[in-house]
């Protein structure tokens, strides 16, 4: 039983997947240019660009957190039977509702204005979601083609409110106005000249004793398992020994955040995008798995996913699961918008012609993680490393960029055909059932 | 006289079972072989091997003293042997020709060439079937829609089926499953009219009466391995049952008389529509008092799942009236009848008992998640989730390697266990709290499919609940199950209950006939009629 980590069949799957989509694309790349040394160049200026060019890394990453957000949603999703493909338009929702709640207030503090924003972003692709959501649970229609559906209906909807309603007067180019500076997320690079202001120091001091105060409901009860004198257990049990941490992370940070943050300076530029947005991101996918795992909402969005008819012979109820599911889902989808608006956008605002296609490799992504949380972290890397290497790539070898599409698709393939992969490297299926990624089930089988 | 079919020394290792372990299995000629064995046993792999729909590691196949190689069912049946599985295979929407011509459609026979074109030759098909079906007693109807066959009828059609591909070695799997017993008794019928033609069948089933009552030779598996084989003349039930199981089995349970106390689960007049909106159980009244159970027999599909659903608020009732402890709980949500004491233990217990990925642990709670003391707030309490686990598991001796184990890499036997172990233990601790709500077992079909040791234990778990105050409400095609069981019977038929007997005085034939639908009750007329008529007005008025 002790079976290492490589030798689980959802850790080596997924890597053997990538080694061969990789190699495949290799030949491809290697059929098309005519030369082998082609294909070193590529995958060398393809490594090059997401990681070691100036600013790679973190533009990669500026790639990554819109990709760990959405298939974070998808994969709630998936674990609830549902097949959000809709994440595409909860995004552009969730950038629209945070591009208008940015831009309506002015003047009042990020410790009021960013909470509320961050909300509005969440709240608009929460709505969006559940309205396939609704439908699926009264009239049984699949989710699948309504969320498609939702999409243009939102890509077009997002284009009116853009150039009418929500239009920036003053601006030349169609776009919303710019959000109030409070409303922002801060790229990095700015974070110490933000801690400056007592008000932002506040509210980073008051998330960190957050933070703070849940690792310590976490670590110390463990802790006091393992203390042999009963008054030191006792002590760290209590809700007074939590607190207390939390009250003294969020002191700490008050007062050493400014000065900290400092010594990344050497590390960044003012042109580097990567914001904050990573760490709420990082949360998301905490929050997630706990969600998911730790709590009797995750238990019962789980049962009704996996089998929604015990679900109901257990007394739960299939219509407030799959509102919940897909509200949740859509929720983190609005939020990968509402950072694209408030932290990336250059302009600090949503313009006309806004696409991302984001929402579309995100469920690549949650298939390859198999809608683990902490898969999606590694998954939303690998693409959003892909993404922002391909133009290297392109520029260096002359291998057109979207080869990067055709590695996704080949990904995809054998991540969702794990036969194929046993096949070619010889490996004999492992004895459980839940082997095979399962996309959705079946159409309107089930109400 | 060389045997018609033999397998020797066959070996096929499953991923952590040796599903089959050197086994010798010999089929003569003209005879009737029946092959015994609890689930997991062995049974299914061994003729699957035979039937080419998966390969033995090693072993030998001979088909008339000639060896074999069986790569897929196509080589099967140009061996000239036919199953017919538990499941049928056949498609409703089309004839009962079509349907025998599936798979066979491009042989010569069939289909003529008509200008380069392949046409299905329909006329030429009907005709050989009736021969077929005239030949060996089989009364099939070629031009009728298998959809409207009753289950008898369209297991002939398997027969016919593989009797038209030049079968003459037929597998029967588990076939009187589905079956009444007066069913059962023709399919036995139509065996011997078979073997005496020449045709050797096998004959895969876990009822030992039916053992008795057909078979010539009777082969016992365990654990994978062939544990022996004998005559029936030499076979006892309580031997065969020793042989299964590996261990001395009490088949007949000893009940303790009832002691039936006040009505805990009344019904009146209850009618439920199915999804089809057709009235499913048409006015049916009876009541279950605590310390008794009540057995439902009847043959499938005729209510009784429609029955247990409205009782566990999953279906809503049309009219009528359930009463439970004595409060009216017709249109009470499922939540709300889980907290008030009812237990149920779901006829499929794969699709609606538990969640087959999730863990023993899990599972064991799935009722009971989301309150103290499994969840404080909305965080779950696993420290007491998994002592509530390990609890059961020991208590309702659930053979699972953990209790982090998913339920769905567990045999059959030990799946239903952990929903017992739910189900009763949520009674148990109704009972200990005398102002706590009614203790209800509904059971639906528990032991379906279970091997013997299961069974056994299943049932003493039902008669104890009994014994301990509970009302139970059994439900369960298996008329012996329900004879051994039951303080009293209703017989189920066609929506209705067409009479309630006293288990102590009922016969297996007076049961059939009412199962059949052939008699009817004493008092079935009076109540009958009059609900029939409200039917009516009420399907137009909705």
């Amino acid at each position: 039983m002790v079976g290492g980590f490589f030798q689980q069949s959802s850790v080596y799957m997924p890597l053997l997947a990538i080694v061969t989509a990789f190699v495949l694309g290799g030949v491809v790349i290697w059929v098309t240019s005519g030369s082998l040394d082609t294909v070193f160049l590529a995958y060398e200026g393809l490594l090059r660009g997401a990681l070691f060019k100036n600013r790679g890394l973190s533009e990669s990453l500026v790639a990554t957190i819109p990709y760990i957000m959405l298939s974070l949603g998808i994969a709630v999703g998936f674990k609830a039977g549902l097949f959000n493909i809709g994440v595409e338009g909860q995004f552009y929702i969730g950038a629209v509702a945070a591009a208008w709640m940015g831009a309506s207030l002015q003047g009042v503090p990020a410790i009021i204005h960013l909470p509320l924003t961050v909300l509005a972003g969440a709240i608009g692709g929460a709505i969006w979601a559940a309205i396939p959501g609704f439908l699926k649970a009264r009239t049984g229609a699949h989710e699948v083609i309504t969320t498609i559906m939702m999409n243009y209906i939102a890509f077009r909807l997002t284009e009116f409110l853009i150039s009418g309603p929500l239009r920036d007067p003053n601006a030349a180019a169609v776009q919303t106005p710019r959000i109030a500076p409070g409303a922002e997320l801060w790229s990095l690079y700015a974070v110490p000249e933000r801690l400056q202001d007592p008000l932002n120091a506040l509210l980073v001091a008051l998330i960190v004793a957050g933070v703070g105060f849940v690792m310590a409901r976490w670590a110390l009860p463990r802790l006091a398992r393992r203390q042999r004198d009963e008054g030191r257990a006792a002590l760290l049990n209590s809700a007074l020994a939590q607190a207390g941490v939390g009250v003294v992370a969020g002191l700490l940070a008050f007062a050493a955040l400014p000065a900290l943050t400092r010594l990344w300076w050497p590390f960044t530029d003012q042109y580097d995008r990567l914001h904050t947005g990573l760490f709420v991101a990082l949360a998301a996918s905490v929050g997630v798995w706990w969600l998911l795992w730790k709590t009797t909402i995750g238990f019962e969005l789980r049962t009704v996913g996996a089998n929604p008819s015990a679900a109901r012979y257990a007394g739960m109820s299939i219509t407030r699961n799959i509102m919940l599911g897909m509200s949740i889902s859509g929720a983190l989808a609005g939020m990968a918008g509402m950072m694209e608006v408030l932290g990336v956008s250059i302009c600090r605002c949503l313009p006309l012609f806004f696409s991302s296609g984001y929402g579309f490799d995100a469920i690549a992504i949650s298939l390859l993680a198999r809608n683990d949380p902490l898969g999606i972290l590694l998954s939303s890397f690998l693409f959003g490393a892909m993404r922002n290497g391909a133009d290297l790539m392109e520029l260096t070898s002359g291998v057109s960029k979207y080869i990067i599409s055709l590695l996704q698709a080949l990904l995809l393939l054998f991540v969702a055909a794990p036969p194929i992969v046993r096949w070619l490297y010889r490996l004999r299926a492992p004895g459980g059932r839940e082997e095979s990624a399962t996309v959705t089930r079946g159409w309107g089988g089930q109400a | 006289m060389t045997p018609a079919l033999q397998a020797i020394g066959i070996t096929r290792r499953f991923p952590g079972v040796l599903a089959n372990d050197r086994v010798d299995f010999e089929l003569e000629r003209g005879q009737i072989h029946a092959l015994l064995g609890e689930n997991g046993a062995g049974k299914s792999t061994l003729m699957n091997i035979l039937y080419g729909l998966c390969q033995p590691d090693s072993g030998e196949i001979r088909v008339n003293g000639r060896p074999v190689k069986i790569a897929s069912p196509h080589d099967a049946i140009a061996q000239g042997i036919g199953m017919v599985h538990q499941h049928f295979m056949l498609a409703p929407p089309l004839t009962v020709a079509e349907n025998i011509m599936l798979g066979q459609e491009l042989k010569a026979g069939p289909t003529r060439v008509l200008g380069g074109l392949a046409v299905l030759d329909r006329r030429t098909a009907s005709r050989r079937i009736r021969e077929l079906s005239h030949q060996y007693g089989l009364d099939v109807d070629p031009d009728a829609c298998v959809k409207d066959l009753p289950v008898g009828a369209q297991q002939r059609v398997e027969i016919v089926k593989a009797l038209y591909s030049a079968a003459d070695i037929l597998i029967l799997d588990e076939p009187t499953a589905v079956l009444t017993p007066q069913e059962a008794d023709e399919l036995f019928v139509i065996m011997r009219g078979l073997a005496k033609q020449g045709k050797s069948i096998v004959f895969i089933t876990h009822k030992l009466r039916e053992v008795f009552a057909v078979s010539d030779r009777i082969s016992v598996m365990r654990a994978g391995q062939m544990v022996g084989s004998l005559a029936p003349a030499e076979a006892t039930r309580e031997k065969l049952a020793e042989m299964m199981v590996g261990r001395k089995v009490i088949l007949a349970i000893d009940k303790a008389p009832a002691h039936p106390r006040q009505p805990l689960l009344e019904v009146e007049a209850l009618r439920v529509a199915d999804d089809r909106q057709h009235m499913s159980v048409d006015g049916v009244s009876f009541h279950v008092r605590a310390g008794e159970i009540l057995g439902v027999a009847g043959v499938q599909g005729n209510g009784q799942t429609e029955l247990a659903e409205a009782l566990t608020g999953l279906r809503k009732a049309v009219s009528g009236h359930i009463r439970m402890g004595g409060r009216d709980v017709t249109r009470a949500t499922t939540r709300h009848l889980i907290e008030s004491g009812v237990a149920h233990v779901p006829e499929d217990r794969q699709k609606h008992g538990l969640v087959l990925s999730f863990s023993v642990r899990d599972n064991l709670v799935l009722c009971a998640y989301y309150k103290p003391p499994c969840a404080r707030g909305i965080a779950l309490q696993f420290p007491i989730i998994e002592e509530h686990a390990r609890n059961l598991v020991r208590l309702f001796d659930v053979r699972t390697p953990g209790t982090a184990t998913p339920v769905g890499s567990l045999s059959g036997g030990n799946q239903q266990k952990v929903i017992v172990a739910r189900e009763l233990s949520r009674l148990l601790s109704h009972q200990a709290d005398p102002a706590g709500p009614p203790p209800i077992l509904i059971a639906s079909q528990p032991t379906r499919g279970l091997d013997v040791g299961s069974i056994e234990f299943i049932h003493r778990q039902l008669i104890q609940a009994r014994d301990q105050g509970a009302a139970v409400l059994l439900i369960s095609a298996e008329l012996d199950e329900i004879m051994t069981l039951s303080d009293r019977i209703a017989v189920m038929y066609k929506g209705r209950i067409l009479d309630t007997l006293d288990a102590a005085t009922a016969t297996r034939e007076h049961l059939g006939l009412l199962m059949a639908g052939v008699l009817r009750g004493d008092d079935a007329g009076e109540h009958a009629q009059p609900a029939q008529q409200i039917t009516h007005g009420d399907v137009k008025a909705s």
